[in-house]
């Protein structure tokens, strides 16, 4: 036992400033996985070969005995939410949109992001516990994937999918995936919500695959190299159900920031509830932006643009010219210099951006959609799919950045509603196999159970989608000139008085007209003293 | 004299910790794939290597022989700690990462690249 | 030859022209806040806009005290004495070269229709620009006051409304400071405080 006096000299070198302790450990503090309490790889149940998703959930649910029952009551699981206010029936199940347009008749593809297993048809079971998919949260290996057209399965092993394309999806190892589960992450949310619309970035344009690893200049709080929040840092769930809303999004919190211990039942996932009411507290002209945070959303300024990650996103869809086929007589795609999808058969023409500026309106956090038998009337001009309340008077609105997404979609015109067409499948009525909108139509709207009357148009529509993610370091945030004057961003903007922006024009016309008439007067007035000095 | 027992017990642990079998962090690494080896491979004319541009025997291939810049450097010497603290102050992920022993970091790197690779479970690209 | 006489004193001619600058610097920010044309900025038209109000602020408490405690306030009692004989040589004698019906002197250093114009902006314009400015200035403050009913867009429009007056009052003041005894005697009077009178 030498090492004593080493240790006496080390001890010496370092002085006092080592605090003492009183009892000896008599061994070392055994290396320990400080992320978890549980190394999922070190159980005997998950060492094992699994051939499905439900297999591994059951094996789950052993010790998570109440896990799938917490999931089945969320919005995850049901695809469907009765909204409060308006008593609207939502939900991915209910709801259309103007990309691919609805859910029902598609399922297999479209429930690829569902978390569940095996939801093919209007008949899945919803009380079912093992088809709780609970990998599609917690892989952390970031190989865990669920292929269009399986219901929501994950491959397990290598397979031709779509059937026929000659396109392998490579089998995934289930075991290894479930080993190694853990908290949620930006790698799995984003497995859905970054390629909502049908491709990365395609929806929303503040969520897209380069936040799985962004930058500050990105997002300031995802920040890989810094912050590194997960989207579950702000969108804290409980008991498996994650907070946050597009049904019925706060629009203003005027709760301030959210204490701990504090048990009021709010969304945690705004601004305020970290930065406060008054987040402006060392920049310059701090009260007057502090002022600005009364009637205008964070969002509006610290998001100055969206798509900023390099991922382009969708900003308007026309599916009246999908069809088309190519000089060889088969469905094609037409691209752009940068080698995006412009104009696909199946789906019609698309524009998209990078780096864009958001669009603007008052937003109270009510939404009012345009549902299956509500009636469109073509001659309105545009159809507000979804209808943000709001208005400058009402007290509860804030100027909100938006992602507007216009389109046109078909719509029978002898029932004057929109339709839900069957677009994905292998079967002879899905648009995406025969191109042919009469047969998806009825097929669709049959699943749907509403009526069709054989006729086909196009109706253009509207989507408004309120912007939150992509925050930017706060040096990037707008400037004031980009809203106060003449056409800047909030140019649309009715209901209040934006300096720079408004004046009377009457008033302008008729004071600088007395001006100009006052310096014509004293110049004439001038002139003549001139003129007559000289003649004398 | 006993707080100075606990110190050698820890540099003992420590010894012992990096000798079991570290379970490499693919996310770490592609953080510091992105951050220090792409940034620095954009600004100097090799230009940007993309995961998805190597099998994954390619890379581990590359990860062993250790050569950068055709042999004349060492892989290992830009995942360094070394030159961690070197780049750090200019380099957020280095300054992240700055107390990762090597072996860790040069794991999770491998990780992420045998991920990404052409044949590997999700090909990636570097940005 | 003409005579001489000290109309302005040290401090009176401090205040007029450091109120001559404010007053136009408040104008260049403000019509630009206004959105007029652009030339500093919003973000700095705003700033500077604050900084030389509360500037001029300053200025007149101290212009203010100085006219109470000297007494000079009373310059500025209106008359309508030969205020007729003021316009109607502004409007002909003076391309007569008529004498000036008006004989300054320390203890009545305005014509009358100086004073009248005077008392207008110390009375209409200054007024005007200082409480909707102020109302403007504290917006946020509004609620805690109780003026809740108050609109920005009318606050806005009279704080316009009394900068194009004052734009108004500044070119004919100008323009009339060469209408004294020489065309230069009253611009250099208010330089060094010594007039030209006949």
């Amino acid at each position: 036992m030498g090492y004593p006096i080493i240790a006496l000299l080390a001890a010496l070198a370092l002085g006092a400033s080592v605090p003492a302790v009183s009892q000896v450990p008599s061994e070392a503090p055994k290396p320990v996985k400080l992320n978890t309490t549980a190394d999922h790889t070190k159980f005997k149940e998950l060492q094992r070969v699994f051939a499905s998703g439900p297999e591994v959930t059951k094996v789950c649910l052993t010790c998570h005995t109440e896990a799938a029952g917490q999931i089945h009551r969320t919005k995850h699981w049901k695809w469907e939410f009765l909204n409060p206010g308006s008593n609207q029936k939502l939900g991915k199940k209910n709801v259309l949109n103007n990309f691919c347009i609805s859910i029902p008749s598609n399922y297999p593809f479209c429930t690829s992001c569902h978390v569940g297993y095996g939801w093919k048809d209007a008949n899945f079971d919803f009380s079912s516990e093992e088809s709780v998919d609970c990998l599609v949260c917690h892989d952390t290996t970031g190989n865990y994937k669920k292929p269009p057209g399986l219901a929501g399965n994950p491959p397990v092993k290598d397979m031709e999918l779509p059937p026929g394309s000659g396109k392998i999806v490579k089998g995934i190892d289930l075991s290894r995936i479930a080993q190694k589960v853990g908290k949620t992450s930006r790698d799995t949310c984003g497995a859905c919500h970054f390629f909502g619309g049908g491709g990365d970035g395609v929806k929303h344009g503040d969520m897209d695959s380069s936040l799985a690893a962004p930058t500050k200049e990105l997002d300031v709080h995802m920040d890989a190299e810094g912050l590194d929040f997960t989207c579950g840092t702000c969108h804290k769930a409980s008991s498996h159900d994650v907070a946050g809303s597009r049904y019925t999004p706060t629009a203003k919190d005027t709760k301030g920031a959210h204490l701990r211990g504090s048990t009021e039942n709010r969304n945690p996932a705004t601004c305020v509830n970290c930065h406060g009411k008054a987040p402006h507290e060392k920049a310059k002209q701090s009260e007057r932006l502090n002022l600005h945070a009364n009637k205008v959303a964070c969002q509006t300024c610290h998001i100055p643009e969206i798509a900023r990650g390099g991922v382009a996103t969708k900003t308007s869809w026309d599916w009246s010219t999908a069809g088309k086929k190519g000089p060889d007589g088969k469905p094609m795609l037409v691209k752009d210099a940068k080698g995006r999808v412009i104009y696909d058969s199946k789906k019609g023409d698309f524009t998209l951006g990078e780096n864009v500026k958001p669009e603007y309106a008052w937003f109270n956090g009510e939404v009012t959609y345009t549902l299956l038998g509500d009636k469109v009337d073509k001659s309105e001009g545009v159809t507000r799919i979804n209808k943000l309340g709001g208005s400058a008077e009402d007290g509860k609105s804030m100027i909100w950045p938006l992602k507007v997404f216009r389109g046109s979609q078909p719509y029978d015109p002898d029932n004057k509603t929109l339709v839900t067409p069957h677009t994905a499948g292998n079967d002879d009525t899905a648009y995406w196999k025969n191109f042919g909108w009469e047969k998806a139509i009825e097929s669709g709207m049959k699943v749907s159970g509403a009526p069709f009357s054989g006729k086909v148009d196009f109706i253009k529509t509207e989507m408004s989608w309120p912007i939150t993610h992509m925050v930017a370091p706060k040096e990037k945030a707008l400037g004031c000139t980009e809203c106060h004057s003449k056409d800047g961003r909030l140019a649309g903007i009715s209901g209040v008085y934006l300096p720079g922006r408004d004046g009377i024009p009457l008033m302008d016309t008729l004071g600088w007209s007395a001006a100009l008439l006052t310096l014509l007067g004293v110049f004439g007035h001038g002139a003549l003293r001139i003129f007559v000095a000289r003649r004398k | 004299m006993k707080s100075a027992r606990i110190l050698l017990a820890a540099a003992i642990a420590a010894t012992s910790l990096s000798a079991l079998a570290y379970d490499a962090d693919w996310k770490r690494g592609r953080v510091y794939y992105r951050s220090v080896c792409t940034s620095c491979h954009v600004a100097n004319p090799v230009g940007s290597i993309n995961p998805s541009a190597k099998t994954m025997g390619d890379w581990a291939t590359y990860m062993k022989a250790d050569k950068h810049a055709k042999g004349k450097e060492k892989v290992s010497q830009y995942i360094s700690k070394t030159y961690r603290d070197k780049i750090k102050s200019a380099n957020k992920a280095a300054e992240k990462f700055a107390d990762v022993p090597d072996q860790e970091l040069s794991d999770d790197i491998a990780a992420f690249l045998k991920k990404g690779a052409k044949d590997g479970d999700s090909p990636a690209s570097c940005s | 030859m003409a005579e001489r006489i000290y109309i302005f004193k040290r401090f009176e001619r401090f205040w007029h022209w450091s109120q001559a600058a404010l007053i136009i610097f408040l104008m260049l920010t403000g019509f630009e806040i206004h959105g007029s044309y652009s030339n500093f900025g919003f973000e700095k038209a705003v700033d500077f806009h604050t900084i030389a109000a509360w500037s001029l602020v300053t200025l007149w408490v101290f212009a203010i005290f100085w006219h109470l405690t000297t007494g000079e306030w009373k310059q500025y009692i209106p008359t309508t004495e030969k205020v007729v004989a003021m316009t109607r040589y502004y409007l002909s004698g003076i391309f007569e070269n008529a004498p000036h019906p008006f004989r300054q002197t320390q203890l009545r250093k305005h014509n009358p229709l100086q004073r009248l114009a005077y008392l207008g902006v110390l009375l209409f314009i200054s007024p005007l620009l200082w409480v909707t400015g102020w109302l403007y200035l504290f917006y946020g403050s509004w609620p805690v006051w109780g003026l809740d009913g108050l609109s920005l867009q009318w606050v806005a429009t009279g704080h316009a409304l009394g900068a194009y007056l004052m734009l108004l009052f500044l070119i004919a003041h100008l323009y009339l400071t060469t209408a004294g005894h020489t065309p230069t005697s009253h611009i250099r009077a208010m330089l060094t405080g010594w007039e030209e009178v006949d």
